[in-house]
């Protein structure tokens, strides 16, 4: 009789659980126009969807992009500074089943492989509900060229140069 | 020619004709070819996104450009005081406020020149890459400013002090504080304290709209804040400059 009591107890609590946690559900896919092969420079954009799936009505949502390196060696979470102006959304309300659509552009800075994820979470519930991850690897690509810059960094001073050199000859010149 | 003018072609033609002139313009170049060489010559940086080169060389035209107007403002009436040339100005038939005309236009001009000259290194940075034109666009509109500011400023202790020497120091390490947000990285900045030296500090400003137009690709709109700042920067060390400009030191 005992067990029987900590058995329903415990399955009321779990059942209370299961059904907070699943009040928002995600969704998170690479946008169809993604570049098969992205490399540094592109942009790809990750759309998402969040769903209500809930009784009560959420206020306050709160969801947000992060970006995780997972080279093999490098592993770290990223800070998305430079790789993207949107980086959140805040403070929007959703009513029971309704949905919000967000897409998220991200411009690729750095090469390696990288996973992506939307968290959520709102004003009143302190859990923090995450969309499956995408993988993507991004290709390595140098974008300064040096035929480019050396001709331009190298030619510069030397033209000022030889004005410099051509003053001082004058001056020399017309001293004596 | 009016004397203000005069002054002006004097201190344009200076920087091009002038040894001391080509030296600072060599210095400068010779600041954007280090940086230039640098990014092909590490791989690290040989990798970095065009976008993101485009704007440090941006952030180094400017600091760059700040400083030789820096020096050319502190020249500007120490040097000729040095020089024994001060005298001889302040009782030519020119008012003092023509005198600081003509050599604030000389300095407009010498920035115009560095402006042009930084123009081919931003282009073998950035070429083919984003936001190369928004680059130069905003450059000119922030840039110009922050440099020609910090030149008044250098303009105005030259003036009070009447030493080449103590005024360039002076504004030399007021530029390299203000030129600090150059190496703290934004995220770095983003204390109380950093947030608000970012929010009255104009190279702060002009480096922030670099940032959000270069790499970010933000709106026009966006940026008039910062715009404000930058050109309240401008006024106020030109009014510096008058001021102290209507009395020079010259004993």
């Amino acid at each position: 009789m005992k067990h029987l009591k900590y058995l329903l107890a415990g399955s009321l609590l779990l059942l209370s659980t299961l059904a907070s946690a699943a009040s928002l559900q995600l969704q998170l896919k690479s946008d169809p126009a993604n570049p098969g092969h992205p490399t540094m420079g592109d942009w790809m954009h990750f759309n998402s969807v969040i769903t209500n799936s809930g009784q009560q009505p959420i206020e306050g949502l709160v969801a947000w992009i992060s970006l995780v390196q997972v080279t093999p060696g490098k592993e770290q979470p990223m800070d998305l500074e430079d790789w993207s102006a949107h980086k959140a959304v805040t403070g929007t309300a959703l009513a029971p089943g309704a949905s919000l659509q967000t897409q998220w552009p991200m411009r690729l800075i750095q090469s390696g492989d990288y996973r992506v994820v939307i968290s959520t979470t709102d004003r009143n519930n302190k859990t923090v509900f995450t969309s499956p991850t995408l993988q993507f690897h991004v290709a390595q690509k140098p974008v300064v060229e040096s035929t480019r810059i050396l001709p331009v960094a190298l030619g510069i001073p030397l033209l000022i140069g030889g004005l410099l050199g051509t003053q001082r000859f004058r001056h020399r010149h017309r001293s004596a | 020619m009016n004397a203000s003018s005069l002054i002006a072609t004097k201190e344009r033609s200076a920087l091009l004709q002038n040894q001391r002139g080509l030296a600072w313009l060599l210095a400068y170049a010779g600041i954007l070819s280090a940086f230039a060489l640098l990014l092909i010559s590490n791989r690290e940086l040989s990798l970095l996104d065009n976008a993101q080169v485009v704007y440090m060389m941006a952030g180094t035209v400017t600091a760059a450009g700040a400083l030789i107007a820096v020096i050319m403002g502190s020249d500007a009436y120490a040097g000729e005081r040095e020089r024994g040339t001060l005298v001889p100005l302040l009782t030519a038939p020119i008012s003092t406020g023509d005198l600081l005309m003509g050599k604030a236009i000389g300095l407009a001009s010498a920035w115009g020149i560095m402006y042009l000259l930084s123009l081919p290194y931003l282009w073998a940075v950035g070429a083919g890459g984003q936001n190369l034109g928004q680059a130069i666009f905003y450059l000119g509109l922030f840039g110009t400013p922050v440099v020609l500011g910090f030149g008044y400023l250098a303009m105005a202790l030259s003036a009070r002090s009447g030493s080449v020497m103590s005024s360039l120091l002076t504004s030399l390490i007021i530029l390299l504080f203000s030129a600090s947000p150059l190496l703290i990285g934004p995220g770095l900045r983003n204390s109380a304290i950093g947030k608000a030296l970012d929010a009255v500090n104009p190279f702060s400003g002009a480096l922030n709209t670099y940032d959000a137009v270069i790499i970010d690709s933000d709106p026009f709109l966006s940026q008039l804040g910062r715009l404000v700042l930058v050109l309240l920067w401008l006024g106020i060390m030109f009014g510096v400059a008058r001021l102290s400009a209507r009395r020079p030191a010259f004993r």
